[in-house]
């Protein structure tokens, strides 16, 4: 054999000594395995820890909370949506609560293009303007239940027993004095619930309690039909020194419920236009300070000064109750 | 004639003497490679495992596949930042495992307008490249049809960015998911150009080519993958194609689903409901 070939085949046979060591250091003992991959990389992949946890998860700890949400229309959003990967909690820390709800909340319910009909959406600056969604909205049940009770009374019986309210409320409805409410024109769902609340001792008054505790279910739903189908009077003349114009821009926080000009869309929630100031006043007062108790008016009213519930009183007080023309109701 | 044919014989002999040779030496080279350990020989059927990658799954029993309801995606983003945060992909705006693109067409114009939360638009619209969501840049405009689309890793039966990897770093499971192996992985980034949908990208962390794993460590726990938890709407749905009541077979089922670029021959495992054509 010629010599330049035997080095050749030397050389090659150096080569595969070589290799025949090498290969078997350098390749993972479960490459080809199962194929042309290391098979022990399933398995380490496999092995990571799962960052986010499962509804179920928070369960263990949040049952009440978990129940309350299972049960609301956000039931589709798990937990770790809005409050982040559970990984690591409670061992080292708590989850946070969304500090910026209209920041977390507009990332699905600002009303876009493209975002499909049937998903609940707002135009932000008219929804709110600007205030937190959790005001009225709770995060775990958002919708917000206020079915308005169908009052079918007799208005003419419920005229022979609003006798006994005519000293206060007025004859028609119209109340003469600023601290009393009016009652003519005002939506007989709202009136009848009222009364209602009276009557079980959900919300206390000194006269009123006794006198609601004296009347049937019947006298209630009669009473409603008659004050609701009274005509209300011209808006009163603005008094306890508001500021009907502050108020105007503070109202718009109110407007999803209670309409623009204080006339809402909804029956379950009282008309405000030209309801005495006094009243509007004192009621406000009462909310704010948990005397009347209501979820949503108790959020709303946390924030307001006596001069902002003074002001909101002055505008109210001053609108047409007679106007037909509705603020929009929740857009 | 016969003057040139003599030596033409002759050389003709050496030639065969010569090729005997080389197929002797070639034999002996190939015998030697065959007692090279490694190779088909240790491969195990796949099935032999029993109970794998974990000892409570075994890949054999499940073949995994994604749904995608176009229809329904509201364009909220909350499973690009599920997936940056469950996966460690790098928090900027540039980097994704899966994301959302919105398209918009506008009256009178024959193209979609695309952008996707990677747009310098939507960033400032977030605030942080860390967080992600769509700025309601058309809110003005006179939109005549948009929807948002989710994108991630189609895991291919027939994959483009299996085939190029020259080391074996990237392969596809028995139960269907096209994975990377980090450690094998020398960051040459052939995948991330063969990929036809763009799902691969580079991690400059760690040096290697990063992807969607339909979060492996999750499914193999009977977990879902995050994008899929935490999806409001329903818009993403994953399942296993070997249980015919599971979400996805019942989503391919009840709908007349599409895949993305057909025509590559990859053939993709993520079902599209609700898309246009200029989705691909």
């Amino acid at each position: 054999m010629p010599k330049h070939i035997l080095r050749l085949v030397l050389l090659i046979l150096g080569f595969l000594v070589i290799a025949s060591v090498a290969v078997p250091l350098l390749t993972d003992a479960s490459f080809y395995r199962f194929g042309h991959y290391r098979a022990n990389s399933v398995i380490e992949i496999a092995a990571q820890d799962p960052v986010y946890q499962t509804p179920r998860y928070c369960q263990g700890c949040h049952a009440p909370r978990h129940a309350q949400w299972s049960a609301g229309s956000h039931k589709s959003v798990s937990c770790e949506v809005c409050h982040g990967a559970a990984q690591g909690h409670p061992q080292n820390g708590k989850l946070p609560i969304p500090a910026d709800a209209v920041k977390l909340c507009t990332l699905c319910h600002e009303a876009m293009p493209g975002r499909p009909a049937t998903q609940p959406q707002v135009q932000v600056a008219q929804h709110s303007s600007g205030q937190q969604c959790t005001l009225c909205h709770n995060p775990h049940s958002p919708k917000i239940v206020a079915a308005a009770t169908k009052v079918a009374g007799d208005a003419a019986a419920g005229k022979q027993r609003a006798a006994a309210c005519v000293s206060c409320h007025g004859v028609d409805g119209t109340s003469p004095n600023d601290t009393w409410p009016n009652l003519a024109g005002q939506s007989a769902a709202y009136l009848a619930k009222i009364l209602a609340a009276y009557k079980s001792g959900d919300q206390k008054d000194v006269a009123m309690t006794p006198l609601a505790q004296a009347l049937s279910n019947a006298d209630i739903q009669n009473l409603a039909a008659y004050y609701a189908g009274q005509s209300c009077k011209a808006p009163a003349r603005a008094s306890g020194g508001g500021d009907a114009a502050a108020g105007r821009a503070l109202a718009k926080n109110c407007a999803a419920c209670h309409g623009e000009t204080g006339v809402g869309g909804n029956p379950a929630w009282p008309k405000l236009a030209a309801q005495k100031p006094g009243y509007l006043v004192n009621a406000l007062k009462a909310f704010k300070a948990g005397l009347r108790k209501d979820p949503m008016m108790a959020g709303v009213s946390r924030g307001l000064s006596d001069a902002d519930i003074a002001n909101l009183a002055a505008f109210y007080a001053g609108q047409s109750c007679q106007s037909t023309k509705q603020g929009k109701t929740t857009p | 004639m016969k003057n040139d044919s003599k030596p033409s014989s002759a050389t003709r002999r050496e030639f065969l003497g010569k090729l005997g040779r080389a197929t002797a030496c070639v034999g002996a080279v190939a015998g030697a490679l065959s007692v090279l350990p490694e190779v088909s020989a240790k491969t195990e059927a796949p099935s032999a495992g029993g109970s794998f990658p974990n000892k409570d799954y075994d890949w054999t029993k499940h073949q995994w596949a994604f749904g995608v309801d176009a229809t329904k995606c509201i364009g909220c983003l909350r499973c690009a930042e599920a997936c940056k945060r469950e996966n460690d992909v790098p928090r900027n705006a540039h980097q994704f495992r899966t994301w959302v693109e919105r398209y918009v067409y506008l009256e009178g114009e024959e193209r979609a307008h695309i952008d996707s939360q990677q747009d310098p638009v939507n960033i400032e619209a977030s605030g942080s490249e860390k967080e992600y969501r769509f700025a309601n840049r058309y809110k003005d405009a006179k939109v005549e049809k948009a929807f948002f689309v989710p994108k991630l890793c189609n895991h291919c039966t027939h994959p483009a960015c299996v085939q190029v990897c020259p080391v074996g770093a990237t392969y596809r499971t028995e139960d269907g998911v096209v994975l990377i192996d980090h450690t094998y992985c020398i960051g040459c980034r052939y995948c991330v150009q063969a990929c036809p949908y763009g799902a691969r990208y580079f991690n400059e962390e760690k040096g290697v080519s990063d992807k969607c794993t339909w979060c492996y460590h999750r499914i193999t726990k009977g977990l879902q993958p995050a994008c899929v938890e935490v999806c409001p709407v329903g818009a993403r749905i994953f399942g296993d194609l070997k249980d015919k009541q599971s979400p996805v077979s019942l989503f391919i089922r009840n709908n007349r689903v599409q895949v993305l670029r057909p025509e590559t021959g990859n053939a993709p495992n993520v079902y599209y409901v609700g898309i246009d054509k200029e989705v691909n």
